[in-house]
């Protein structure tokens, strides 16, 4: 997801609405007779008479035209699947040497333990966390609800020097990219831990 | 990897235009696919609907360029690709307030949508004041406060000051202003 996705979202919204601009704008253009020399009179019709029946008379013309639909509705098929794509990590791999074995961890096992481990935190609510990009060099995704009141310096250092710290411990790696989001709520639903 | 400012730039703050690019692509999807099956169909010479692709052309005879249909059509592709255009380029509103960092690999923020409602509560839970809604932007914070109490004074001031300690206590890349507008409501 984040950074990937949004630079293939907003590429091919540039692509299409350039696309749409350049031929919207030549057709406006024409209708309001700005360029006749080049574009053509402005009250002559969409299609002329030789103009339909060119496709009955040229058998690729349909096949053709067939042909280009379809290479459009996979690129945007693709285009779909790549903004849409969670890109989430189901298995990490703990042993990067291949040489001695391999030792999958199910992902969800260990984002597991970091939410447990910060909803224990005095003042922290919820928390949800997911592994993204790559099984060897996951980025991790972290959201946490906190009560208004908790004092967020306190939290954030917890945060990044215990929990943090044991999931990169848990995970044998030196460091672990990560997006924290710190959300509010009023501490009505106050924790007992 | 990256710098931290790209990071907190790319991947917190600003949309991803993830909604308009998954829209625009299913309809192109759906235009290509049923394109295909159309052009298909008139290859075969068995035209699928009752269009018939003999004529489909017929309408685009009889439609002019100077139309004022063609010309509305053509003005609202073009005005949909400028939209598309500028959805793609402007960088759009940030969706969160970066804070600072003690760890590289940690980028941090809040959504803006829950400091506002945060700070909005921080104010009503200031003593004479009824309700209060904030705005919270990159660099400044705007708060509307509400109270029945004839007797104002310092209440703004005290606003001022919680939603200032808690911003500073947030710890913000940047230490948003804070402006506070005070209404007195009649009748308390």
């Amino acid at each position: 997801m984040t950074r990937h996705t949004a630079r293939i979202s907003r590429a091919g919204l540039i692509l299409i609405g350039l696309i749409l601009l350049a031929g919207g704008g030549t057709a406006l253009a024409r209708g309001l007779d700005a360029f006749p020399a080049v574009l053509g009179r402005a009250g002559a019709a969409l299609l002329s008479h030789a103009q339909t029946r060119y496709p009955a008379g040229h058998a690729w013309v349909w096949p053709a035209a067939a042909a280009a639909a379809a290479v459009i509705a996979l690129l945007a098929l693709w285009w779909l699947a790549a903004q849409t794509r969670a890109n989430t990590v189901r298995r990490l791999s703990l042993e990067p040497d291949r040489t001695h074995g391999v030792t999958v961890l199910p992902a969800d096992a260990a984002t597991g333990v970091i939410t447990d481990e910060l909803e224990s935190y005095p003042g922290i609510q919820r928390a949800s966390a997911t592994l993204q990009g790559s099984p060897a060099a996951p980025r991790l995704q972290l959201s946490v609800t906190v009560e208004d009141h908790a004092d967020p310096a306190i939290l954030r250092t917890r945060i990044e020097a215990e929990a943090l710290a044991h999931l990169r411990t848990a995970l044998e790696l030196d460091t672990i990219p990560t997006v924290l989001r710190i959300r509010f709520s009023p501490a009505h639903h106050r924790h007992l831990a | 990897m990256t710098g931290i400012a790209s990071r907190q730039g790319d991947t917190q703050a600003r949309p991803r235009r993830t909604i308009p690019g998954v829209l625009v692509a299913a309809v192109l999807a759906a235009a290509g696919i049923l394109g295909a099956i159309q052009a298909v169909s008139a290859a075969l010479d068995r035209p699928l609907w009752k269009l018939p692709h003999r004529d489909f052309a017929g309408p685009f005879q009889h439609t002019h360029w100077n139309d004022t249909a063609t010309l509305a059509v053509a003005a609202a592709v073009a005005f949909i690709g400028l939209v598309l255009v500028l959805a793609g380029l402007i960088p759009g509103r940030p969706r969160a307030i970066p804070l600072a960092s003690g760890d590289e690999s940690v980028v941090t923020g809040v959504p803006r949508r829950s400091l506002r409602r945060s700070l909005a509560r921080l104010a009503e839970d200031v003593e004479g004041i009824d309700r209060a809604r904030a705005k919270a932007r990159m660099r400044s914070v705007k708060e509307r406060a509400t109270t029945r109490l004839r007797d104002t004074a310092g209440l703004r001031e005290d606003v001022h000051s919680a939603v200032q300690d808690r911003l500073a206590a947030l710890d913000p890349l940047w230490l948003p202003r804070v402006k506070v507008r005070l209404r007195r409501k009649a009748g308390g």
